[in-house]
This record gives C-alpha cells, sequence and structure tokens, in this order.
C-alpha cells in the first residue's frame, strides 16, 4: 500500500533530514514511528500525506507514485488518508460536532448523509455530551479525541498519528491506543509517530526507528 | 462553447459553472436566508481582520463613489454647457439712428428667421437688453439715457447647422452696423476649460481608484493571513484547491459586496441630499442662479447611480480575486 523508495528530504539548501529512507507497507498493517526529536518523524508524516515533496527517491501511495500526480488527484489520494496532528488542529469557531464532521463536508456530503454518523462516532470517543462545545473549552484529551475523530470520520485506508497522547495523561493513552488499535481491527493501517516507549510496549506492533535521518524497522 | 463542451449537457454545464459561481451564492445569502448551511460556515464569518476589512472597503468604496460622481457631475455639466453655448449665435445691432432703431432690429430679426439652419430668432427687448447690464450699472436712471445695443439671440438647428460666414457677409452687406457673434473665442476658451476641468476629475478618480484597490488589496491579505490555518486543515483533510478557494471566494465577495453596498449607499445619501445642500448654501435669487449656472444643479442622473453600482461590484471583485490569489499562495507551500 505504501512504498518508499531511496526517498531522501532537505529543507532548502540545508542537510538531508531523511537518507535513503525504504520500506513497504501491507494493508491493514499498524505501526509505530519512533525516534529521538527532529530525528524526523514530522517530516516522513507529511511526505506520507503529501504535503511535502521529497529531494530524491520515489513514493508509491495506494499503488500510485506521488510525484506525477496533479493537485486534484493528490487531493483525491489525501481523502484516503486521515491525520491526527500533535497539535489537534481543530478550527475555533466550528463546534466539536462540526469540526468532526468537516472532512465529509469538504468530500461534498451532504449534511443529513452524515449527521447520524458524526453523532454516533463522538459518541463512541466518549464525547456525546461534548458535540456543541467548541474546542477552547475542551480539555486536552477531549480535543485529542475529536482529532482522532476527524481523522476517521471518513473511514481512512490509512491513519496517519503524530504524537497522539503527548498532551494526555497515562490513562487516556491508553484509552486512545485502544482506539487505534480497534480502527486497525477494522481494517485501517495506522502509523503513530511518538517517543512514548511506555506506550509502544503495550502493544506488539513493529516499530520504524528514525535516528539521525535514517529508518530502521524492528 | 469549448467549456460547455466538456459537460454532458446544458444542466451540468450550468450546475458546475454559473450555480457553483461565489457570486450566486453571495447573491442567494442575501436574499434568502434559508439557502444557508445548516453548520456554521467554513471561513470564520466575524474576526477581527475581517471586520478591519469590512471598515476599509465600506471608507474606500464611500470615496470611490464620491469620487466617481463627482467627475460624472462636472463632465455632464461642462458637456450640458459646451452643447448650450454652441447651439446658440448672439447678433448685436448697435443704436446709431434712435428713430429706425426698432424696425432696424425687426428686419434684422426677420432676416435671420429666413436663413437656412436658424430654428428661432428671439430679440430681446429694451428693457432686457438693460437687465443684462444691471450687475455692472445697478438700477441706475442713467441705463435709459445710454445707447444700449440690443442682441438677438439666434438658435441655430444642431443637426445641420448653417455656415456662419455666409450668415455674417449676408448680415454685413444688407444692414449697417450689425455685428454676430458666433461666441467662437467664448466656445474654444470653454473647451479648453472643459476638458481640463474632465481630465482633472478622471486624474483624482484614478488616484482614488489606485488608493481603493492598494487598501482592498492590502486589508485582504492580513485577512487572509488570518485564515492560514484554516486553509491548511482543508488542504490535509482532502479538499481541492478548487473548493478551498471557492470557500474564501465566497466568503470575501460576501464582505465586499456588503461593505461595498454601505459605502455605495452612503455615497447616495450624499448625492441625494446635494441639491439641497448647494441651495441651502447659495441662497435664493440671482446669487443662487449664478452658482447654478457655473456648477449645474447637481444632481446624480441613475446613470450616475449605476456608476455606484458599478464600483461595488470592481471592488467586490477585488476582494474575492484577492483571497483567491491568497489560498493559492498559501496551498503552493504545501504542494
Amino acid at each position: 500500500m505504501i512504498r518508499f523508495e531511496n526517498v531522501g528530504l532537505r529543507y532548502g539548501l540545508g542537510p538531508e533530514v531523511l537518507r535513503d529512507v525504504d520500506f513497504h507497507l501491507v494493508r491493514g498493517s499498524f505501526h509505530f514511528l519512533t525516534g529521538p526529536s527532529g530525528a524526523g518523524k514530522t517530516s516522513l508524516l507529511r511526505l506520507l500525506l503529501m504535503s511535502l515533496r521529497p529531494s530524491r527517491g520515489l513514493i508509491h501511495l495506494f499503488g500510485q507514485n506521488c510525484a506525477d500526480l496533479p493537485s486534484p488527484e493528490r487531493a483525491d489520494l489525501r481523502r484516503r488518508i486521515g491525520i491526527v496532528f500533535q497539535d489537534f488542529r481543530l478550527l475555533d469557531h466550528l463546534t466539536t460536532w462540526e469540526n468532526v464532521a468537516l472532512p465529509l463536508r469538504v468530500f461534498g456530503k451532504s449534511e443529513a448523509s452524515y449527521s447520524e454518523d458524526v453523532t454516533d462516532l463522538l459518541k463512541w470517543v466518549g464525547l456525546g455530551d461534548r458535540m456543541t462545545a467548541y474546542p477552547e473549552v475542551l480539555s486536552g484529551g477531549e480535543k485529542q479525541r475529536a482529532a482522532i475523530a476527524r481523522a476517521v470520520i471518513g473511514k481512512p485506508e490509512l491513519l496517519l498519528a503524530d504524537e497522539p497522547t503527548g498532551n494526555v495523561d497515562p490513562n487516556m493513552a491508553n484509552r486512545l491506543l485502544r482506539l487505534f488499535i480497534e480502527l486497525n481491527r477494522l481494517g485501517t493501517s495506522v502509523i503513530i509517530a511518538t517517543h512514548d516507549f511506555q506506550l509502544m510496549d503495550q502493544c506488539d506492533a513493529p516499530r520504524m526507528v528514525l535516528n539521525e535521518g535514517n529508518l530502521e524497522v524492528r | 462553447m469549448k467549456e460547455i463542451l466538456k459537460f454532458d449537457n446544458i444542466k451540468a454545464y450550468w450546475a458546475e459553472t454559473v450555480t457553483a459561481s461565489p457570486w450566486v451564492a453571495v447573491i442567494r445569502s442575501l436574499v434568502r436566508r434559508e439557502a444557508r448551511a445548516m453548520s456554521a460556515p467554513i471561513v470564520q464569518p466575524a474576526s477581527v481582520a475581517g471586520r478591519a476589512l469590512t471598515v476599509v472597503i465600506a471608507i474606500m468604496c464611500f470615496l470611490a463613489c464620491l469620487t466617481a460622481g463627482a467627475v460624472y457631475i462636472v463632465n455632464q455639466s461642462a458637456n450640458d454647457w459646451f452643447a448650450d453655448i454652441a447651439s446658440e449665435v448672439t447678433v448685436q445691432v448697435i443704436p446709431v439712428e434712435a428713430a429706425e432703431f426698432e424696425k432696424k432690429v425687426t428686419l434684422v430679426s426677420l432676416f435671420l428667421a429666413k436663413q437656412a439652419g436658424i430654428v428661432k430668432v428671439s430679440p430681446l427687448s429694451a428693457e432686457e437688453s438693460g437687465e443684462l447690464l444691471k450687475p455692472w450699472l445697478g438700477n441706475s436712471d442713467a441705463l435709459s439715457a445710454l445707447p444700449v445695443p440690443r442682441l438677438i439671440a439666434v438658435e441655430i438647428d444642431r443637426a445641420s447647422p448653417p455656415d456662419m460666414s455666409v450668415v455674417r457677409r449676408a448680415l454685413e452687406s444688407n444692414f449697417r452696423d450689425v455685428t454676430l457673434d458666433d461666441h467662437r473665442r467664448w466656445q474654444s476658451e470653454l473647451r479648453t476649460v472643459t476638458r481640463s476641468m474632465a481630465l482633472g476629475g478622471f486624474a483624482v478618480l484614478i488616484l482614488v481608484g489606485a488608493a481603493t484597490v492598494a487598501s482592498i488589496v492590502s486589508a485582504t491579505k492580513s485577512a487572509m493571513a488570518s485564515n492560514r490555518e484554516i486553509i491548511e486543515v482543508l488542504h490535509f483533510v482532502g479538499a481541492r484547491e478548487r473548493f478551498i478557494a471557492h470557500e474564501f471566494e465566497k466568503h470575501f465577495l460576501n464582505i465586499g459586496v456588503r461593505a461595498g453596498l454601505v459605502g455605495a449607499l452612503g455615497a447616495s445619501v450624499m448625492f441625494l441630499l446635494l441639491p439641497v445642500v448647494m441651495r441651502v448654501l447659495s441662497g435664493g435669487g440671482l446669487a443662487a442662479a449664478e452658482f447654478r449656472q457655473l456648477v449645474g444643479s447637481a444632481v446624480l442622473d441613475w446613470q450616475g447611480y449605476l456608476l455606484f453600482g458599478a464600483v461595488v461590484v470592481v471592488v467586490a471583485s477585488l476582494c474575492m480575486l484577492t483571497s483567491r490569489y491568497g489560498v493559492y499562495r498559501i496551498l503552493k507551500s504545501h504542494d
């Protein structure tokens, strides 16, 4: 489903932050992406989301070479990917319900067609009573769950999560991990970028370790 | 036509291009409240930057409409003024032989009325000629003692005007002490004045237009910068560039139309009140008449108000296009 071949990335004229990255992920896999701060985890996630272009090498997503794709096709591929940002990126002027429904609205679906799904999902992530609340009044954990709900509402084939447990207590982190495992069981491939070893130890999943721009799968 | 052929039928073309236009969305939102979505708009409707932009647009639109209206009125007045003076000539009869004077005025009038290309001949009476001198001589008995020349106003056919040199020669060969003034020198000077006024007006209009464009583009860019996060989130959740651009175009067009209408409405009120203000300021009687003669009636006709509509359309389009450019610029940094 995802194939990286000799991918390198540098910002401007700076040094390479990713070097000769090679890996192949199959459909329905579950991976942790780890490494020290500044190792290039977020850059790798941005390459997966096609928000950056590699300086060299080839990236194949869902069987397509991303380098050749025009902008509308890249947007269509992005619809098959759900992303959970480290800083949540919820829109402050929209309610929790509207934030979660945003991808479906963007896909051009009518509100009536997805209204029930959004409500059910929010109840499933434990935000049933916070649907009309705005992000500024949500706690860190609630924002995180809203961001996860937004990432999965479009039933993505691939879920990327950047430090999804960075702002929550260990108990909430375990709950969120169980949520990701449950999504994976339903068929979604999951990549969680984290340097929380306690979290990784709770799940027997392969680890993609980035160190000084080099990737090793353990 | 090629555009239409891309679609299966005209209905698909209409749905994809015409009804999807931001102008249609904004007009719908202005006339039908129920046309709005149940969810909040994707682009934040009321932000600090958005409110500042609204104020800037309203003020600049007001100033642009005031300038456009003023230039339009000056231009119209100058044209009317010039048309009036160009369609009239004056014949002056010098009172040399007092006994035959009235008869001579009548003969000259009849002679002029027979000439081709002359529509109307209006000889001024002795009292009317005296009235013309009153502003300079006042109500004096000396006026009746003076040999005041008699004027004959001649209105010429604008469609087929007579050859004035032929009329002048015919007058001079048939009557003594009669002169024809076709206002050529006055017309030439007036033409220079009206052209200068029109050019000056257009120069001011261009300056105000440039200031309006610069202010609106700058304010829209600032408002767009505060929306960067929304654009990025939409991009990451899979929105196409066209969708994001359309959302922002709709939002900024809405701001542009509403604020522009406020500015244009303010300017319209000013122009509706202007004739009343001018009447009050100039007082009554002769002074008011002279003032009106000089600057016109200061009444803006429907074409002038149509000009305000054009200003609103230009201003709103400018907002829309700047936001579109802003969206593509931000998206380019992510693709």
